[in-house]
């Protein structure tokens, strides 16, 4: 019997339904076989925001039909997977439901074992699907929704350095965008605007860069660029294009500042590891960022480390990564999951260091 | 089609996980519990029990039928997922079936069926018409019907409103899903299921206005 595994994946954590189908064998590359993703962007884009509900629906809609779209592509059925891995969290709890529920109808009826896989074990072990990247190797996982630094040991082993405190970089590029009249989502629009901005010009904070560790704060520097623009829409009536691509420059310079230096903090303690091959990687859509992209390039250049970023369709959220997760778990012997399997809206990655966000009955975040 | 097909029927879109299989109008296991939270866990494994009662395994079914609300929007979207994932991975139709059309199954027309939508509010609907949310208040005058048969939530309250008789669902909710979906299926092709909400997502659009961009 061969050890190639085919697994098909889903996701619908947040605003994109998403099914892929991933062939591993080992010694060889992992062959990413099909990728749908359907995303919601138009759905939200009046609400300035994901709205659970509307994701919700959608979710539960769509995802069978991007799993059909998936195998039709990869050429393969239902039944000639070995496995069928869907993200059981964490995200918005309506439409991991509808993904778990969906997986476990498509595992009983075509009697495939079923895993459910953390989303962010998916983001942090994509450097490894699209690259042959060793353990350990250092994480920077950065989206709309996440911020963490992750030391990854193994597939079911990650140490987390530290995080955000309160909004992830997505989160703050998304609303700085809204502030300043640009188009959701604000990563994209923000950056071009920055483009033909002077980071210089407004003297925009860059909260926790002083302070010891890996934490950070992203919540009160969108407050500053709020502030920023209420006191040019007070003195002239609005704001000027000049002005709102110099409010994006100093936005993206602050983040970048920020991101940087906690990346060359979080370097320290992960060459303390001694490595054999040192690797920085980066994941989640704020990655797609090439200001962010050349500031950690420039930090990892100057402590002779190596960078790996996946390619933009992998850095954000899709279903490839849920299957190779999965891949990555079965071989490390873990076990498959019965049809309780649970969709659960929090679930750190790292279960040991203390929790950083959130609380009470829900259990930390982060 | 087998002319008797063999139906999984379920339902989690109120406080409870309900199912049966039928072999047409046969009702070979069925199974209810009630539970406010837990659906989710819990549904495969009563699917499971419910086939394994009735003597039967996953690949004998020729069809699913799916409860589609209206009801607890969570709810109705954890057996609509589920029944798509089936479907296609059983190769079968899911048919979805209304609540209105679960309480209504094998009582008489014309049946007005209501359905808990909280906060004094219900579901209704009227044989043949299109279903609506209303306050139990503020009900719509135009209900009343010769030999009305009124069943579900707020029953009293609908039957005094339209003169009509309060009667009990004629068959449990699963069991009557199971039945019209058999119909339902051997009559022909049917869409996928799609939940019932009758009610928007509550989301307010961005307050906050853009700035005036200056030129």
């Amino acid at each position: 019997m061969s050890d190639t595994l085919t697994i098909l994946g889903l996701e619908s954590s947040c605003d994109d339904t998403a099914a892929a189908v991933v062939r591993h064998t080992p010694g060889q590359s992992p062959e990413i076989l099909a990728t749908v993703v359907a995303g919601q962007t138009e759905l939200h884009a009046a609400y300035g925001g994901v709205v659970p509900e509307i994701a919700a629906r959608a979710h539960a809609e769509k995802l069978d039909i991007c799993v059909e779209q998936a195998l039709d592509r990869a050429g393969v059925a239902l039944r000639d997977m070995d496995a069928i891995a869907v993200t059981a969290g964490p995200g918005l709890i309506g439409g991991v439901m509808s993904g778990v529920m969906c997986a476990k109808g498509l595992a009983v009826g075509a009697n495939r074992p079923l895993i459910g896989v953390n989303h962010l074990a998916g983001h942090a072990l994509t450097p490894r699907l699209v690259d042959t990247v060793a353990f350990p190797y250092l994480m920077l996982l950065v989206s709309g929704g996440h911020c963490q630094f992750l030391l990854v040991h193994a597939p079911d082993e990650f140490t987390r350095l530290g995080g955000t405190i309160d909004d992830a970089p997505g989160e703050a590029f998304d609303k700085t965008a809204r502030i300043l009249g640009l188009p959701q989502p604000g990563g994209p629009s923000v950056e071009a605007a920055a483009k033909s901005g002077d980071p210089r010009r407004f003297a925009l904070p860059r909260p926790l860069l002083n302070q010891e560790g890996c934490n950070m704060s992203f919540s009160g520097l969108k407050t500053a660029v709020l502030r920023a623009r209420d006191a040019l829409v007070a003195d002239q009536g609005g704001i000027t294009e000049q002005d709102r691509a110099d409010l994006c420059a100093g936005f993206q310079a602050a983040v970048c500042d920020v991101l940087a230096e906690k990346t060359r903090r979080a370097l320290a303690t992960y060459l303390a590891h001694n490595p054999a091959t040192p690797t920085i990687a980066v994941a989640g859509g704020v990655a797609a960022n090439q200001a962010i992209r050349g500031a950690l390039e420039t930090v990892c250049d100057a402590n002779g480390v190596a960078f790996t970023a996946p390619p933009l369709n992998l850095c954000t959220d899709n279903a490839a990564m849920i299957a190779w997760a999965g891949i990555e778990r079965i071989r490390t012997g873990a076990a498959y999951d019965d049809l309780t399997l649970m969709a659960r809206p929090r679930w750190p990655l790292d279960q040991s260091s203390p929790s950083m966000l959130g609380s009470g009955k829900k259990g930390a975040k982060a | 089609m087998r002319p008797e097909p063999l139906v999984l029927g379920f339902d989690t879109s109120a406080a409870h996980c309900a199912a049966a299989l039928l072999l047409g109008d046969r009702v070979l296991a069925e199974m209810t519990e009630e539970m406010t939270r837990g659906q989710a866990e819990r549904l495969f494994p009563i699917l499971e029990q419910v086939l394994s009662m009735g003597g039967h395994a996953w690949s004998d079914l020729d069809a699913i039928g799916v409860g589609i609300g209206p009801g607890n929007f969570t709810g109705i979207r954890i057996s609509v997922s589920a029944a798509r994932g089936l479907s296609l991975s059983l190769g079968v139709p899911a048919v979805g079936v209304s609540g209105f059309d679960a309480l209504a199954y094998g009582t008489e027309e014309p049946v007005l069926t209501s359905i808990d939508g909280r906060r004094d509010q219900v579901y209704l609907q009227q044989t043949g018409a299109e279903p609506f949310q209303a306050h139990l208040d503020e009900l719509p005058s135009d209900l009343s019907h010769t030999g009305l048969t009124v069943i579900g939530h707020g029953a009293e309250r609908l039957a005094a409103h339209t003169g009509g008789t309060i009667a009990a669902p004629a068959a449990p909710v699963a069991v009557a899903i199971a039945a019209i979906a058999g119909a339902r299926a051997a009559s022909g092709q049917v869409a996928r299921p799609a939940p019932l909400y009758l009610r928007a997502a509550d989301a307010a659009p961005a307050a906050d206005q853009p700035p005036k961009i200056l030129t």
